[in-house]
């Protein structure tokens, strides 16, 4: 019975340093996300994700993101030149690329803009990143 | 007695105020500025003859000549920019808009944004961008011009830098000012457009510009 309770408190205690080297993990790329945001997307999407006039998208819109989110990676390294709808809108205007980012950067950055502005969409993996990049046209 | 001195801080209250409507804020002038010699009434008197924009033509987003003429008995504002621009622009242009929003239909104040990528800035991509960016084109012109007349005009007239970089984002440099110009072509301001405080001071001093001219 005592070795019982012990296996289960050891259990516990390694169950709560998982979720915590998550949580850490996710907190990390969240902070490290955000400097990136500012360095190299606030200036054209604003500091709470606005974006500009009907000339460029804000990064409200969860929908477009839940449902495009094997792509943002690419777009954010490539750009894109294509007309997307985002909440009802339609935008044109070319985004240039950023092909200064790792994939670790993006995994962080991607992080952070997925959960903030009104968006909760969960932590960015680098080996899911690089799988979105290998697919990239 | 306590009347008396009733009036008395009445008359101290109208002085002051009187004393400051009267002392009137004014802006500097900037730039090359000499001193001159001309005669009025046969008597000779010395005059400034300040540094003032030439005289330019340009075509705007809906393909009207935008020149001089246009802009007589206009206070304006002018920037420097370029549609594909990833740096500065987006802030410069969302700064822009909110000075644009401050004097929106004011028949005395315009906006100047002269393009410095007229390679890629042809008129129905100046068109489209104030288009999207839902601004009145008989406000705010959007520029088109040969491409050295809009280098020198900017280094020379405005002050400003642009030129061409490889290595820069977007492959041009330019400086992000905002330029403010009186009704006599001279330049009475200059703001960093990326910067909201000294916009607001922009803002601020358009409306201590146009008082200059309504006293006249």
């Amino acid at each position: 019975m005592l070795y019982f309770s012990f296996t289960l408190v050891v259990f516990a205690i390694l169950l709560t340093a998982c979720v915590n080297e998550e949580k850490v993990k996710y907190t990390r790329y969240f902070t490290d996300g955000a400097q990136l945001y500012k360095t190299n997307c606030q200036n054209c999407h604003g500091v709470n994700g606005e974006g500009l006039a009907q000339l460029i998208p804000p990064i409200t819109d969860t929908v477009f993101l839940r449902k495009n989110r094997n792509q943002l990676a690419c777009i954010v390294t490539y750009g894109l030149a294509e007309t997307i709808r985002i909440n009802g809108q339609t935008y044109n205007f070319k985004m240039p690329g950023n092909t200064n980012l790792a994939p670790i950067d993006l995994a962080k950055l991607l992080t952070f803009v997925t959960n903030s502005f009104g968006n909760k969409l969960g932590i960015y993996d680098v080996n899911e990143i690089e799988n979105h990049l290998i697919k990239c046209r | 007695m306590t009347l008396n001195l009733k009036t008395f801080f009445l008359i101290i209250l109208c002085a002051v105020l009187i004393s400051c409507s009267s002392s009137k804020e004014k802006l500097p002038i900037y730039g090359e500025r000499e001193a001159i010699k001309k005669m009025v009434n046969g008597v000779e008197v010395t005059d400034t003859l300040y540094q003032t924009i030439p005289n330019f033509s340009f075509l705007n987003q809906d393909s009207v000549i935008i020149n001089s003429d246009s802009l007589k008995n206009k206070i304006y504002v002018a920037d420097f920019f370029f549609t594909s621009c990833p740096s500065i622009c987006p802030i410069m242009k969302k700064q822009m808009l909110r000075v644009y929003d401050s004097f929106k239909g004011n028949p005395e104040i315009k906006f100047l944004s002269h393009t410095i990528d007229p390679k890629h800035d042809s008129i129905p991509v100046l068109k489209n961008f104030s288009n999207k960016l839902g601004i009145n084109s008989k406000q705010w012109y959007f520029l088109f011009g040969d491409k050295v007349t809009v280098y020198n005009l900017a280094k020379s007239a405005y002050m400003s830098t642009s030129y061409e970089d490889k290595a820069a984002p977007g492959g041009i440099v330019h400086s992000g000012y905002f330029l403010l110009v009186d009704k006599n072509k001279r330049i009475r301001g200059a703001y960093d457009g990326t910067d909201e405080g000294q916009v607001t001071q922009l803002i601020d001093d358009m409306q201590v510009l146009l008082n200059e001219y309504q006293t006249k």
